[in-house]
This record gives C-alpha cells, structure tokens and sequence, in this order.
C-alpha cells in the first residue's frame, strides 16, 4: 500500500475524531448574526496606520449584549506578534443588537511589524453563556520593512562624541601642564 | 541691617561671581570634561547596541530613543548631583571653607552659585546627548520632541538632584558622607521605575509613580516618546519633578544662609 493509500482512511479517522470531539463541547453559535468586513486585503508600511470597519447584522431576533474582539495572527513563525502593540483598543462592548440592526466598528491599528498577518473579528455574546463565537471574514494585511535605522550612523558618533571628548580632555591636561 | 543684608544690597552679584569661578576650577581643572568622556562612553554603548539590535522594529526604535533619553537625563543628573554633593563638604574637607566663610558674600549666595556651576555639567551632558538622539530618533521623526522633553525633565531632574546634593553637602562633616548620602537617595529615588509594569497599576504603586520626581519624569518622558502622547495629555506626571525642582532649589539658600558652619551637622 502507498502512503497515498494510507492517507485517506486516516484523513476519513480524523475528521470524525475531530466532529466527536468538537461534540462533546458542544457550543451552539448565536443564530442570525453575521461579521462582515469592508476590505479583505490591505497593504501597509512598517510604522504606519491603517484602518478598516467590521459590521456586526442581527438577521435574527434580538440578542444578548454582544462582544467584539479583534485578533491579529501572524502567518509567519519567526515574526512574534503581540496584538497590544497594533492595537489598543481591542475588544468594544456592542450592547444588544436589535432585530434586523447592524453596528459598524472602526478598527484603528499600528503597523508594528512586517510581513504578512491576518486579522479578524470574533463576536461573543456577553451572556458567559457556552457558545461558538462568530468570526468576521480575514482581512489580509501585507506589511512592507522600512529601514529606519542605520547602525552605521550610530558608530560614526559613538565613536566621534568620545572621540572628541577624549581630545579636549587630553588637550587641556597638556595645556595645564605647560602652564 | 544685618551684615548679611548689607553685603546682599552692596553686592547682588555675588553668586554669579562664585558661579564664575566654580565652573573655572570645574572645566578648566579637567574634571568635568573627564565626567563628560565617559558619559558619551556609556550613551555611546547603549546607542550601539540599540541601534544594531536586529529584531529592531518601528516601535521598538522609539523605545530605543526613550531608553537613550531616559538614562542620559539620570545619569546627567548624577553628575550634577554628585559636583553638588562635594560642594561645601569639599570645601571644608579641603580646608578652603574658612577661606570663604571670611569673605563678605553672603553664605546663600555661595550655594547658589555653586548650585549653578553643577548645573553646567548637566547642561554640557545633554549637548552630549543630542546627536545620539538625533541619530536614533531621525528615522521615526521625533528627534525634536524628543529633545525637548528630555530637556525639560532632564532639567527639572537635575535642578531637584543638584539642589538635594547641596543640602546634602551643608550638613555633612565628611565628603564620603555626603557623596555616599547623596548616592544612596540617588538609587532610592530610582528603585521604583525597576518595578514590574503591573505593581504600578493599583492606587498605591500610582501615588509611589506620581510622587517620586525622578520615577513621574521618567514616566512623562516615556508616555511622549514611545506612546506619541501629547504634552497635555500626561501634564499631570509633571507636577511632583517641578514642586521637586522648585521647592529644593529655594531651599538652598535658605538652609546655606543658616546651616553653612565650619563643622557639618553630621558626621560620617
């Protein structure tokens, strides 16, 4: 048997592992809501701001007071993100949505780091109550590097200032000693 | 009218005569310059391993500037506090004291004067700072806010620090006394900004925050660096390094008027 062959009863064992056990914690989502966002796709520069906005729709009957979350993933290992830096005001209290109401949310975030991340929207009723969150569609965002840096103008005056000091000190001691 | 007062009428100069003559024998004797070399030597090592710090990214270069502002506005006002701190305790370890007991100037204006002349080395300090931050700063734009805010706390830093050394320096008999008083308050008064982020969210570590001079300047300097705040904004971080700077600097003529003595009140 090729490992081709092996792969389809244990994708088969997998997927029903993984329906048993999403079953045992069982969540029901809050039925008739939808996160939508105006812009799937946003390119940036390290450094600068950029903004997009998320509408939360009851297309059901009135809710619970609702939470929204943004999170902010990095879709390479080595870059670390700490979703505080992008953004601090993460999580906004919706109150409750009335049947067949909308709320627009303005995310405001900081390029902190470049490369390519995905950001989403997770709305949560505030009830505590054990259900599914509903996440809003990625926004893709491609963060360009801008070198703002040049370490080798730091040496140039970490070395000048002293340098010059060093000069003036050893200047004066001879100056003081001829006198 | 007192002697005292007839001297401050015929000579209202007097502490820009003793201010002239201290910065003479402090920049010309070499000392300074030498505190000057190797404060540029200690900025000079953190700037670079700042600067070529690989995993430096935008926010973190602003940090980089508010880390390079921060110690050089501490470690410029140690140098002031501690030419302060050997003020009038040098000068009566020396032996010149008595010298200039018997001069006509007014014992308050000589520690203002020298009060002056250990704020040059604070001066000549930031100007030593300006190009790493300059260099730091540029790629960020914030190169001139920077400065200016390192300027102000710095100042009012050095200003209470400097005034502290000198009160310091008037009641101590011994110089090792007073440098090592002054050094001991220096750290105390630092120890506080060495506390996690978290023991700095409840009333008590606010008020500790808030009070201390030297911690609520620091905080300022931070809040305009790295969060971009505006001056207004954390104005209020302000108020204990300018009471601090304020009440300090107009204690020492005061308490020199009264206190300057041949022999210090404390002993080491």
């Amino acid at each position: 048997m090729t490992p081709r062959r092996h792969a389809l009863p244990l994708l088969a064992l997998a997927a029903i592992a993984l329906a048993l056990a999403t079953g045992a914690h069982a969540a029901s989502s809050p039925a008739g809501f939808s996160a939508t966002v105006d812009r799937t796709r946003i390119s940036t520069e390290l450094g600068r701001t950029f903004v997009f906005r998320s509408t939360i729709a009851n297309e059901g009957a009135a809710a619970d007071d609702l939470i929204a979350h943004l999170n902010i993933v990095s879709l390479r290992s080595d870059v670390y993100v700490d979703p505080e830096d992008w953004s601090t005001h993460r999580t906004r209290y919706l109150g409750s949505l009335a049947a067949g109401g909308s709320r627009t949310i303005t995310w405001r975030l900081k390029a902190v780091n470049s490369g390519a991340f995905d950001v989403y929207v997770a709305v949560l009723p505030r009830s505590g109550h054990a259900r599914r969150p509903v996440t809003g569609p990625v926004v893709a965002v491609a963060v360009a590097g801008r070198k703002t840096l040049n370490a080798g103008g730091i040496l140039s005056v970490a070395l000048g200032v002293p340098a010059v000091l060093g000069v003036l000190a050893v200047g004066l001691k001879l100056r003081r000693r001829r006198a | 009218m007192s002697r005292a007062e007839t001297v401050d009428a015929e000579h209202p100069r007097i502490w820009a005569v003793v201010l002239q003559r201290e910065v003479r024998d402090l920049w010309t004797g070499g000392r300074a310059l030498v505190m000057c070399l190797a404060f540029s030597l200690l900025l000079s090592v953190i700037a670079y391993l700042v600067a070529t710090n690989t995993d430096l990214n935008f926010l973190e270069q602003r940090e980089s500037v508010s880390l390079t502002l921060q110690v050089a506005t501490a470690v410029g006002a140690l140098l002031a506090l501690l030419v302060a701190g050997d003020a009038i305790s040098g000068e009566r370890e020396r032996g010149t004291l008595e010298t200039l007991l018997l001069t006509p100037a007014p014992r308050g204006q000589i520690a203002t004067g020298k009060l002056l002349a250990a704020l040059t080395l604070w001066l000549a300090s930031f100007a030593v700072t300006v190009p790493y931050v300059w260099r730091l700063g540029s790629g960020v734009g914030i190169v001139m806010e920077a400065l200016a805010v390192g300027l102000v706390v710095g100042t009012l830093l050095a200003i209470f620090l400097a005034s502290l050394g000198i009160l310091i320096s008037v009641f101590s008999n011994s110089n090792r006394f007073s440098l090592s008083l002054s050094l001991f308050v220096l750290l105390a008064l630092f120890a506080p900004s060495q506390l996690p982020s978290s023991a700095e969210q409840g009333w008590a570590g606010n008020l500790l925050m808030r009070f201390n001079p030297v911690t609520a300047g620091e905080h300022f300097v931070g809040r305009i660096v790295v969060n971009g705040h505006s001056w207004s904004e954390d104005i209020s971080w302000l108020v204990s390094p300018v009471i601090a700077a304020v009440v300090f600097a107009a204690l020492v003529p005061l308490a020199a008027g009264r206190f300057i003595s041949l022999r210090g009140g404390v002993s080491g």
